[in-house]
């Protein structure tokens, strides 16, 4: 983990010293194990919760009636 | 002129006061700018005042309604806005660094429909770092102290909103919540903090970063459950600038305030948060359910199958979705975060796409397990932080004392604050916070009404019924010697 925090230190020019990242890299690896369980979910045929709204403000176009 | 007691106006009382003409809109506006000067040193409520705003406000409310062009209820009615909703002309900061000098060339349509009303803004308040914490404590601005006992923390991120009504430094405030912002404060400080539904109300105007852009609500801090319903009404509805705001039809909200609750059902919420409960915020729940029990309602115990997973799929979610937002500063601005929260920020990039997406596949099992729950009863009860306000020395350290217990206030599940109000941003269910007990040492407790998608009305119903039961709602916290 510590890696790819030194990757995104790079790429991102935050500065980070070594303790700093320590520290990001734990942080991180907590966040792998509370997510862990996630994947032993049964999630067969279960989509992702996406909410995809429509816009019913844009005026509905008709050709009818149109010059 | 009736006399004026601030700490004892509701909005519904103050608004038939003001319709009659027998309250001035420019008097109480003076008379809350008074109370704000010279309590908000201590209290740090108030981040900018907007004072000639208020009074020009004020001044136009009083000549409509001398000329009969009264507005509705919030017509002179004194707000406050968390610092993360634009306002035009004022700074707004989202308790940033990095937003230290924005000033918005718009308001957030939460605070035009304020206006609308003819509400009258008198400032705007502290807030947590981007609205990202949930003690109060800002490394910029300062700490905004919990009005109870000045030692302790009002909550967050919306705890200037909270501490202000409490404190009666304004009668209502538009705050946010993305994992229980305004639901934390509201308990922590003794007041009513509603988290409508999902898209219920436009989060137009609030600050990009200040919560994800699925779990992020805006929402309303109060006195009274009555007074919420009525801001509510100014303020929720389709709002052609937000793509994600509702199109369900707005009801009148105050409707079935006072409406007898006898035969709804309310579930009592078991879940992980069980054991982080304290005995004393635990014992409060319990007496609650007795008083609905004595309104004629029957009580039940609901579970939620997957509940143990909510931390995982709140922090998957805000903190990817946030990400979206932050980019751009992390790669110009990355010192000008607080380091805690650049830390946070930075872990947040290492999130994988697959765990957001199986986050959202999660939280649509969940979102079913809870519409199952509430096909059984009307609304859903929960304590809305599993302690009483911890002490500012406490949340500096990191760990607070829990029945002879230390608790690290940030763990792997997320923020131990937020625990008990994460299940409703991660639905988008609306939840309302009320005062359901002080502990021994006089501090407020809250209580959380859940209700189905949209039913803010019945949330409203059973909350009234039970505040106006169990006279929580009375007590004013100790600022006699603040006052003098």
């Amino acid at each position: 983990m510590k890696d790819q925090v030194r990757r995104l230190d790079a790429e991102y020019g935050f500065g980070l010293t070594e303790e700093e990242i320590e520290l990001i890299a734990k942080q991180a690896e907590a966040a792998n194990r509370l997510f862990k369980p996630l994947f032993e979910v049964d999630l067969t045929g279960v989509m992702p919760l996406m909410k995809v709204d429509r816009r019913p403000d844009a005026p509905a176009k008709s050709k009818k009636g149109r010059k | 002129m009736t006399p004026v007691a601030l700490e004892e106006l509701t909005i519904a009382d103050t608004a038939r006061w003001i319709r009659k003409r027998e309250l001035s809109p420019v008097k109480l506006a003076e008379l809350y700018l008074e109370r704000i000067e010279t309590l908000n040193p201590a209290l740090n409520a108030y981040l900018t005042l907007t004072k000639d705003q208020a009074l020009t406000a004020a001044r136009a409310a009083e000549r409509e309604i001398r000329r009969g062009k009264y507005r509705g209820p919030l017509h002179g009615i004194p707000f406050s806005i968390k610092d993360n909703l634009a306002m035009r002309g004022v700074r707004t900061t989202a308790g940033s660094k990095i937003l230290a000098e924005w000033v918005p060339d718009f308001d957030a349509t939460a605070v035009t429909r304020l206006r609308e009303s003819g509400a009258v803004i008198l400032g705007k308040t502290h807030m947590h770092e981007w609205a990202k914490g949930s003690h109060g404590i800002n490394p910029f601005y300062g700490t905004t102290h919990n009005p109870w006992d000045l030692k302790r923390v009002p909550g967050g991120s919306s705890g200037g909103s909270a501490v202000a009504v409490a404190a009666s430094l304004c009668m209502a405030s538009i705050g946010t919540d993305s994992a229980g912002s305004i639901r934390n404060p509201a308990s922590l400080c003794g007041v009513v903090g509603l988290k409508p539904t999902y898209g219920r109300v436009s989060t137009f105007g609030g600050v990009p970063g200040t919560g994800g852009h699925s779990t992020n609500h805006f929402g309303i801090l109060t006195k009274t459950v009555e007074d919420c319903a009525l801001v509510l009404q100014a303020i929720a509805g389709r709002d052609p600038k937000d793509a994600l705001s509702a199109e369900a039809p707005v009801p009148r909200y105050a409707r079935r305030i006072g409406k007898e609750v006898r035969g709804l059902k309310a579930g009592l919420l078991r879940g992980y948060f069980d054991d982080d409960v304290v005995d004393e915020v635990r014992g409060a729940l319990g007496e609650a359910a007795k008083t609905f029990k004595s309104l004629g309602m029957k009580i039940e115990e609901v579970s939620i199958p997957h509940l143990h997973l909510i931390p995982a799929v709140q922090t998957a979610t805000s903190r990817s979705e946030g990400m979206s937002d932050h980019e751009i500063y992390l790669r110009t601005r990355p010192r000008d975060y607080s380091p805690g929260l650049l830390y946070s920020q930075i872990a947040g990039l290492l999130i994988p796409a697959s765990v957001f997406v199986t986050a959202q596949r999660v939280r649509r099992l969940i979102c079913e397990e809870f519409e199952q729950a509430l096909e059984k009863v009307d609304v859903i009860i929960a304590p809305t932080v599993p302690v009483p306000a911890p002490t500012i020395e406490e949340c500096r350290k990191g760990y607070l004392e829990r029945d002879g217990r230390r608790t690290a206030l940030q763990d792997a599940r997320g923020n131990f604050l937020m625990l008990c109000t994460i299940p409703f941003n991660v639905t988008g269910l609306p939840s309302i916070s009320v005062p359901c007990g002080f502990t021994a040492t006089g501090l407020p407790v809250g209580m959380q009404v859940v209700g189905g998608p949209f039913q803010e009305e019945v949330v409203f119903q059973v909350a009234h019924a039970f505040e106006r039961k169990a006279g929580w709602y009375k007590k004013r916290p100790p600022l006699a010697e603040l006052e003098r």
